[in-house]
């Protein structure tokens, strides 16, 4: 099967589902997590670090 | 009928992702309980600003947890707590939480902050008199040990009574550097100190978003840990060798380690310290001539503030404390112009305060005059000095502290 052939197939596949209202709300759910999962990896990171200082004793 | 796909694909999307954060939690306490005694030797940093750790070392029951300041850390020492119980001897090791300059205040946050996870746990606050006979907490000091996790823990705490809250706000707003970078914990603060009502309800109406935000840093904290675990080796089977220990065998010993510190002095104090007291020599300082600045300043202390703040969070969370002090080098005091009489006002005021809450104090008072038990003014645990320290943990692990 050529590149051509695997594009026809992915459309085709693709637009099944999204005229099928399970199947959309399948990739939308997809959709929204694949933000919250980029939003989380982008600025989820806490920072537990505290700023530097010299200690000279009490 | 049209159907509401958006709304569908948004409330499945909601429970998949509240799912996926309790599994993660799961997940992260399992692997948390399994390694804390793999990495309590190594003084995370996550150890010290988060509380994940510190939960998961409350339920090991071979694990003491320590929270302290400089008198733990200042040394680095073979008779340290943490190296000398490091095979489990006896049958427990300590878990650490201690930092250069941490105070009562850090303390009393952090401890808020494991809520009623402490509740009949046995812990041990360890500090030495110099926070109390000293300068002031100095505000870097208090920026340098202060976890944001923690003080939202304090603020939002549903544990704690509204006024020990309110109490430690008003001393967590003296230090205004911490709360320059969260206007909204700046605002949940002054909202609690203040006593109107419609200060009231401001402060309730932003509970929600506070839980939020602690929901969201308790999930960071366990990131952390996990993230570290998956980029570090860490073997979680610990050695464990237990033995006898032969406690005036490893006094001797750590007495002639200690000695062999203090050559340039007959006051006890570190060689590489020495510079700092020499003056007391070359120049001495009349007997008592401090007693009054000294008086005035332990009386005065702020640091009282923030102990009684730290007991009260113990009390009321249901903790079972040893509070550990350490002893003023009286002859290194007296050289420094305080009697003995003066340094009494120190334990007077220390016993004073804690004997009004059901907990053990431990002050080696009857110490003060052996000036090798601490390497300095600010009454450094010295070698020496640690295998008191380390027989008063043991015996208070094992129930056996009179």
């Amino acid at each position: 099967m050529d590149g051509f052939m695997w594009i026809k197939h992915l459309t085709n596949f693709f637009t099944a589902i999204c005229t099928n209202p399970t199947g959309r709300v399948v990739l939308l759910t997809l959709y929204y997590l694949a933000i919250i999962v980029g939003l989380i990896s982008m600025y989820g990171r806490g920072n537990f670090t505290t700023p530097k200082f010299v200690y000279q004793g009490f | 009928m049209k159907q509401p796909i958006h709304l569908n694909a948004a409330i499945i999307t909601f429970i998949i992702v509240i799912l996926a954060l309790i599994g993660f939690d799961v997940y992260a306490r399992s692997l948390e309980g399994r390694y804390v005694n793999a990495l309590a030797p190594l003084d995370l940093t996550q150890t010290i600003n988060g509380i994940a750790l510190q939960r998961a070392a409350l339920y090991q029951s071979d694990l003491l947890p320590v929270y302290g300041s400089s008198e733990i850390t200042m040394i680095d020492t073979q008779f340290d707590a943490e190296k000398f119980f490091a095979t489990y001897p006896t049958g427990f090791t300590v878990f650490q939480v201690a930092n250069l300059g941490a105070a009562s205040l850090t303390m009393a946050q952090d401890l808020a902050a494991l809520g009623p996870d402490l509740r009949g746990k046995k812990i041990v606050i360890s500090f030495s008199p110099a926070t109390f006979t000293m300068s002031k907490l100095p505000p870097e000091y208090y920026a340098g040990n202060f976890s944001s996790l923690h003080a939202y823990e304090m603020i939002f705490s549903p544990y704690l009574n509204s006024a020990l809250k309110m109490d430690t706000a008003k001393r967590m707003l003296d230090f205004p550097s911490t709360l320059q970078n969260d206007s909204f914990l700046d605002f949940a603060m002054i909202q609690l100190t203040s006593t109107s009502r419609a200060n009231r309800i401001l402060y309730d109406l932003s509970w929600p978003l506070g839980g939020l935000q602690i929901l969201t840093m308790r999930l960071q904290d366990h990131a952390e840990v996990i993230s570290y675990l998956w980029s570090h080796l860490v073997n979680a089977d610990v050695e464990k060798i237990p033995q006898t220990i032969d406690w005036s065998n490893v006094f001797s010993s750590a007495l002639v380690e200690q000695k062999q510190h203090t050559l340039n002095n007959s006051l006890g104090v570190e060689d590489d310290r020495w510079w700092y007291y020499q003056h007391v020599v070359t120049n001495p300082i009349p007997a008592g001539s401090e007693d009054k600045s000294f008086i005035n300043r332990v009386e005065g202390h702020p640091e009282w503030i923030d102990f009684e703040l730290l007991l009260r969070v113990l009390q009321e969370l249901g903790a079972q404390p040893l509070i550990l002090s350490r002893p003023m080098n009286v002859h290194l005091w007296e050289a420094l112009g305080v009697s003995e009489q003066a340094q009494d006002i120190y334990y007077v005021k220390l016993n004073d305060i804690v004997n009004q809450y059901p907990m053990p104090l431990v002050d080696y008072q009857q110490y003060g005059t052996d000036i090798y038990f601490s390497i300095d003014q600010g009454a450094h645990t010295s070698r020496y000095g640690w295998i008191y320290v380390d027989q008063t943990l043991d015996e208070f692990f094992h129930g056996n502290l009179h």
